[in-house]
């Protein structure tokens, strides 16, 4: 039995639904390619409500979440967040998200829709010595992104709280008549924008979420708002440089293999997976994730090889069109020795190698595209 | 003739891979149908085969692919592709837009149509496995 979320009669009246971790999603509303253009030039709207909500309140929670993630969670000020992964005790990668201090002793994560179970298991496995309270509440909190350039002007026209002095990665508490809501500048598009999470909207009562959805349409009509689909949304993240779990990083992979070493505060107390990351901090990683860039036409897709004269070096984790930039992009794990930007490989597709070259992330001209253009 | 919304034209020959063939004097053109169009969504590569390349049906000749999803275009026939439509490079949306005219995919010489046309379907006869497919 499919699992739905509190917007799915309008997923499922406007868009072309398929099965995605267990769930009924729409996989495009208008087309990918639209959905994609819209949010870099102006504005779309994600339903997000699949992925999985946390909250892990207490007087050992910082603690807790310092011991379990990678990144520095006694840093974290209130009303921040930042990127973290979990890691085993292999330093393999259970899960990436991000942590939310909503207060001192108060932090809501944000699980990949994928790992809910694996995640709260894991939680709650870790939590026993720790004064510590695990809440799941994502069936009873939404969340929705939205994002593009225009995302900040179609939000600010509902919330009498200013939008313009949340920084990124900030967070701040809103109230749309009544409904009471938290609004962070975060997202996966590499775009500015924000991910609004709705408190108190079981997926059984879904009114408060589906009034502050139509609020977001209905605000940005004047931008010619786009509600987007998960083709969108994994196109976007790619173009952003962003890894996809279960696909650029898993259980098998470090996070300093997969270039997320800003996650992996070395220097923090003890966290699970701390040793083995030393250990390859020091040696440096084997293998690490690349940008991929085709110099002819064709899409690399997952499961690709990655060739160096006919020479097998790795495999390309994920792969797609790119409309933003018009050629195929990719992600793959190569030898550390051929990932410098420039360096020439082959992918090859469906049979024939065709010719790529390593690329920085993000994909696109971030002068013309993506948050850091308006330089916040 | 439609099946729901899919168009089906009179006059060319189907397979169950959705493409279509148009006999046109000695040679086949084809393409991929409207139900094929429709489901790939928007087409933005089209992996042509190269002109003289030797074909044998239901080998793979290439591909057409939208951002999240590849098909495999499979030769209805057998022979020699004389013809590649060089505008899917720079539009491959042609293949949406108009799947049985501009959006045409190669040509070939077939070197066997008169014993592989047994394998094809007639307009209604797709039309008719057409209506199995499609809730």
């Amino acid at each position: 039995m499919l699992r739905r979320t509190h917007l799915y009669d309008f997923h499922a009246r406007k868009g072309h639904m398929i099965e995605f971790a267990g769930f009924e999603m729409p996989l495009w509303y208008e087309g990918t390619v639209p959905e994609c253009k819209a949010v870099r030039n102006s504005v779309g709207i994600f339903d997000t409500s699949h992925m999985g909500r946390a909250l892990v309140s207490g007087d050992d929670s910082t603690a807790f979440l310092n011991y379990i993630t990678t990144n520095d969670v006694a840093a974290l000020e209130v009303g921040r967040a930042h990127y973290s992964v979990m890691c085993n005790e292999n330093g393999g990668i259970i899960d990436d998200f991000i942590v939310n201090r909503l207060a001192e002793k108060q932090y809501l994560i944000i699980p990949n829709a994928g790992n809910r179970e694996k995640d709260l298991s894991w939680l709650r496995a870790k939590a026993t010595q720790f004064k510590v309270e695990i809440h799941h509440v994502s069936d009873e909190v939404s969340m929705f992104a939205v994002q593009g350039p225009n995302a900040q002007k179609v939000l600010q026209e509902m919330f009498s709280e200013d939008l313009s002095t949340i920084p990124r990665f900030g967070g701040r508490n809103v109230n749309l008549d009544g409904i009471k809501a938290t609004v962070t500048r975060t997202g996966y598009t590499g775009e500015d924008g924000f991910e609004v999470f709705t408190w108190d909207s079981p997926v059984e009562q879904p009114s408060k979420a589906v009034t502050m959805w139509n609020a977001i349409l209905d605000h940005g009509k004047a931008s010619h708002i786009q509600p987007c689909g998960l083709g969108a949304r994994d196109v976007l993240r790619l173009e952003a440089g962003m890894c996809l779990y279960g696909h650029d990083i898993t259980e098998s992979i470090t996070p300093l293999q997969a270039r997320l070493g800003f996650v992996a505060r070395l220097a923090k107390s003890e966290f699970i997976g701390r040793d083995v990351l030393a250990r390859e901090k020091a040696d440096g990683p084997k293998r690490v994730r690349v940008g991929l860039k085709l110099l002819e036409a064709g899409i690399p897709r997952a499961e690709c090889d990655v060739l160096r004269d006919s020479r097998i070096l790795g495999k390309v984790t994920s792969g797609t069109f790119s409309p933003t930039i018009g050629q195929g992009i990719a992600m793959g794990y190569v030898p550390r020795e051929y990932s410098k930007t420039g360096e020439r490989l082959e992918i090859k597709v469906r049979g024939k190698e065709l010719q790529a070259e390593v690329t920085g992330f993000p994909f696109y001209d971030t002068s013309k595209y993506g948050w850091q253009r308006t330089q916040r | 003739m439609k099946v729901n919304d899919y168009e089906v034209p009179e006059g060319l020959y189907y397979t169950k891979e959705h493409e279509w063939v148009k006999l046109e004097g000695g040679n086949c053109r084809i393409g991929v149908s409207d139900y094929a169009q429709k489901s790939l969504h928007e087409v933005v590569f089209v992996d042509l085969p190269k002109v003289r390349a030797k074909i044998v049906r239901s080998q793979s000749l290439g591909s057409v692919e939208s951002v999240k999803a590849v098909a495999d275009v499979f030769a209805p026939i057998s022979g020699e592709v004389t013809e590649v439509n060089a505008k899917l490079a720079d539009t491959p949306e042609l293949v949406n837009q108009q799947p049985y005219g501009d959006g045409w995919i190669a040509v070939i010489k077939p070197s066997n149509l008169e014993a592989e046309l047994k394998n094809l379907l007639d307009a209604k006869s797709y039309a008719d496995f057409l209506r199995t497919q499609v809730k």
